[in-house]
């Protein structure tokens, strides 16, 4: 039999080189092209031309300046915080509905990710068609009597808004429950059995056991979430394609219209490098205070 | 050890190169012994099928043996950004199924037709600066407004021909309890056919050089002529004179709530016409987008076949492929009758293709075939007169807003903001 040292050196090479694959792929896929981004966006790159100048800061004032980037950023942030906070709660209800053993919970369970299994287009589309005058949602409203006529779900850049931030926190709540349900399996039943025999009512548990418990899973679902919504594209432009009059254009349509509809490549690539920077932000503010959380428990 | 790991990950990251290297179409130097490959933009509706492609591909091909052409189809509907993502990808097709031409004229993306070839068989040239980029094999009307004959007999109104007249059969149709135009809002581009009927008919109806005028900075859209015609476009929403919920209907469904009666009017571009069913031809009439003085101002469109990269490999062949396919009357019979396109091939009169057609559609191509005022559509030429960048969707989003604001010269400087954000990057 090899002697230990011999075996572990032989594993390490083997980890090293998968380790050393796994940065060369980050580097190309990631960083390269980041930065590449980040250099176009000093430019006047026109899509169509290969060649450009270098501007500085001009595509980022002219940012500044641009009433339509602000509009998306406006309805970005706050479909990003509204899509959080519904699909988080949502999520941790169905979690602990779930949070069962039966074959019929497991059945359940696999349901509830269901919406995080369907691809972003064909979730926005399908949406689009529930939501229309004679679509699923406006039938069973009417039918039900909770309105007498229907419902302009997406009609109306407020009712739009609405409607992109149910559906798009509908697709969420699958990933979110998965999260939660995971970090509840992982709570020691000691605990709700010492509050039972201390007199602790089931919301007391709640509070003072469950949501705490759930902190690290919390976490990286607020975390993720966040993220996902900074950078939504496909669900909208399949649900409203931006509309009505761009009132649920997202930031990163509005990069794809600046880069490949105005050919403006150099402003579209300042306009993803400030969401860049925006979701960096965001991302590490919202995980530093959570973590917080975490540790003082 | 680290050597050998670095050594490793060099190679794969050789390899992971050689495997991301440009396409076929950019490294082929049309070598004598080599096979070329013509890679070719096209897209699908519902009645320009794969079939359609596949059989119209293969009999345009036997004019290039020796040529393969490989489609790529686009998978949105947006061909214009699709070929733009493609030439960003080093995969600009060598020839590309109707884009707008004039977006890529200037970075010298694409080779004109010979002028020669376009006098000699085609009834009009759509040309980019004395050029032209697309064979402009048929054309639409953009756009007429379809009438439904029994609701108009119910509420006692006739087809106008002013403005005062067309609002005048509003009312009466709406007091009739019928829903005097249907929109089919949800899609921005439906939404936006009252204004561009309004801003074709009373703008460039009144000046028919007003988009090259605004490219010169001479007009703006906040300019007080271009706002009153809008606010024809505002008018009716105030007035009610849409569908219930019109923005939230989509395009497909403002043809089945049309075709089925529950509207009166539908403003649409021509391409309705191959979607009347048979049963309703005889119910179904057509007139122009009407002027406040009753002239008639057309708003055409020629549309065409394919472009030619000027990158491409083989630019003799694909010349000949494109122009085979063009001039191939089968092809254009699927359009007539599907899309509703008025055939503008010279010698191939309407009656020659043997098609059956509406009432509608001879009414709506007698507005091609005799003279008139035709002026560009606004928002939808492919010609010089073609609106930059992203105005189109900027537009049809003005169309939008024109039913949550009633601030219209608002909404018309807005646009003026797009159209200057539009040519900074030119």
């Amino acid at each position: 039999m090899k002697p230990l040292r011999i075996r572990l050196a032989r594993l390490d090479t083997g980890l090293g080189a998968v380790a050393a694959l796994a940065l060369v792929l980050y580097l190309m896929f990631l960083i390269v092209p980041v930065l590449l981004s980040l250099k176009t966006s000093f430019t006047n790159q026109n899509i169509l031309f290969p060649t450009s100048s270098f501007v500085g800061l001009a595509n980022y004032r002219a940012a500044l300046r641009d009433t339509q980037l602000r509009s998306s950023i406006e309805f970005t942030l706050a479909l990003a915080v509204a899509v959080t906070i519904v699909a988080n709660a949502a999520g941790l209800c169905f979690a602990v509905l779930l949070n069962r053993t039966s074959l019929s919970y497991r059945v359940l369970r696999t349901l509830a990710f269901l919406p995080q299994v369907i691809s972003g287009i064909i979730a926005g589309f399908v949406w689009s068609w529930m939501l229309s005058p004679t679509g699923l949602v406006n039938h069973i409203l009417t039918a039900t009597g909770l309105v007498s006529q229907p419902v302009n779900w997406l009609g109306t850049p407020q009712l739009a808004q609405l409607s992109a931030g149910l559906v798009v926190s509908w697709v969420l709540s699958g990933f979110t429950a998965v999260v939660y349900l995971a970090a509840l399996q992982n709570i020691p039943r000691e605990l709700y059995e010492a509050s039972s025999i201390d007199g602790a009512s089931s919301r007391q548990q709640f509070r003072m056991i469950t949501f705490r418990m759930v902190a690290p899973a919390t976490t990286i679902s607020v975390v993720i979430c966040l993220i996902t919504v900074l950078k939504l594209y496909d669900i909208i432009t399949a649900l409203t394609g931006g509309g009505p009059a761009f009132a649920t254009r997202s930031i990163a349509m509005y990069i794809i219209s600046v880069g490949f509809s105005n050919d403006a490549y150099g402003y579209a690539s300042a306009i993803a490098m400030v969401l860049l920077v925006l979701t960096a932000i965001v991302a590490l503010s919202v995980t530093t205070v959570l973590r917080r959380r975490e540790v003082d428990l | 050890m680290y050597r050998r790991c670095l050594a490793g990950a060099a190679i794969a990251s050789l390899l992971l190169l050689a495997a991301c290297s440009s396409s076929p179409s950019q490294s082929a130097t049309g070598a004598s012994s080599k096979k070329v490959t013509l890679t070719y933009l096209t897209f699908l509706t519902p009645d320009l099928t794969a079939k359609f492609w596949s059989n119209s591909i293969a009999a345009a091909a036997k004019s290039v043996p020796g040529v393969t052409i490989k489609q790529d189809v686009d998978p949105t509907t947006d061909r214009d950004t699709y070929a733009k993502t493609l030439l960003q990808a080093g995969q600009f097709p060598d020839l590309l199924e109707s884009i707008t031409p004039s977006l890529y004229t200037s970075a010298g993306l694409l080779t004109p037709f010979p002028s020669s070839w376009i006098n000699a068989n085609f009834i009009l040239p759509n040309d980019i600066k004395g050029k032209d980029y697309i064979p402009p094999t048929n054309s639409q009307i953009i756009p007429l407004v379809y009438y439904n004959k029994a609701l108009f007999t119910k509420a006692g109104a006739t087809p106008p021909t002013t403005w005062a007249e067309f609002m005048a059969d509003c009312a009466k149709l709406k007091a009739a309890g019928v829903v005097p135009i249907e929109l089919g809002g949800h899609d921005s581009f439906a939404a936006a056919m009252p204004l561009t009927g309004a801003l074709s008919a009373d703008v460039l109806g009144s000046d028919p050089n007003w988009i090259q005028q605004r490219y010169a900075g001479a007009v703006k859209f906040a300019d007080p002529n271009v706002v009153a015609a809008a606010t024809k476009m505002r008018t009716l929403v105030t007035d009610n004179y849409f569908e219930p919920d019109a923005l939230s209907v989509s395009y497909a469904q403002s043809i089945l709530n049309f075709n089925a009666g529950k509207a009166a009017m539908y403003p649409m571009g021509s391409w309705y016409l191959g979607s009347i069913p048979k049963s309703e031809w005889n119910n179904i009439g057509v007139f122009p987008w009407p002027t406040n003085n009753g002239s008639l101002v057309i708003p055409f469109s020629l549309g065409g076949s394919m472009a030619v990269s000027s990158k491409t490999p083989d630019a003799p062949a694909a010349f000949k492929f494109a122009e085979s396919w063009s001039l191939n009357p089968d092809n254009l019979k699927s359009l007539i009758s599907g899309d509703g396109a008025f055939p503008m091939l010279k010698g191939k009169p309407l009656a020659s293709y043997g098609l059956s057609l509406s009432p509608a559609f001879y009414s709506s191509y007698s507005y091609v075939t005799s003279t008139n005022t035709k002026i560009s559509s606004m928002s939808w030429a492919t010609n010089d007169n073609a609106l930059p960048g992203n105005v189109t969707s900027d537009f049809d989003a003005a169309a939008q807003a024109l039913f949550s604001t009633s601030n219209v010269a608002g909404q018309m400087q807005q646009l003026d903001q797009d159209w200057a954000s539009a040519t900074a990057s030119s």
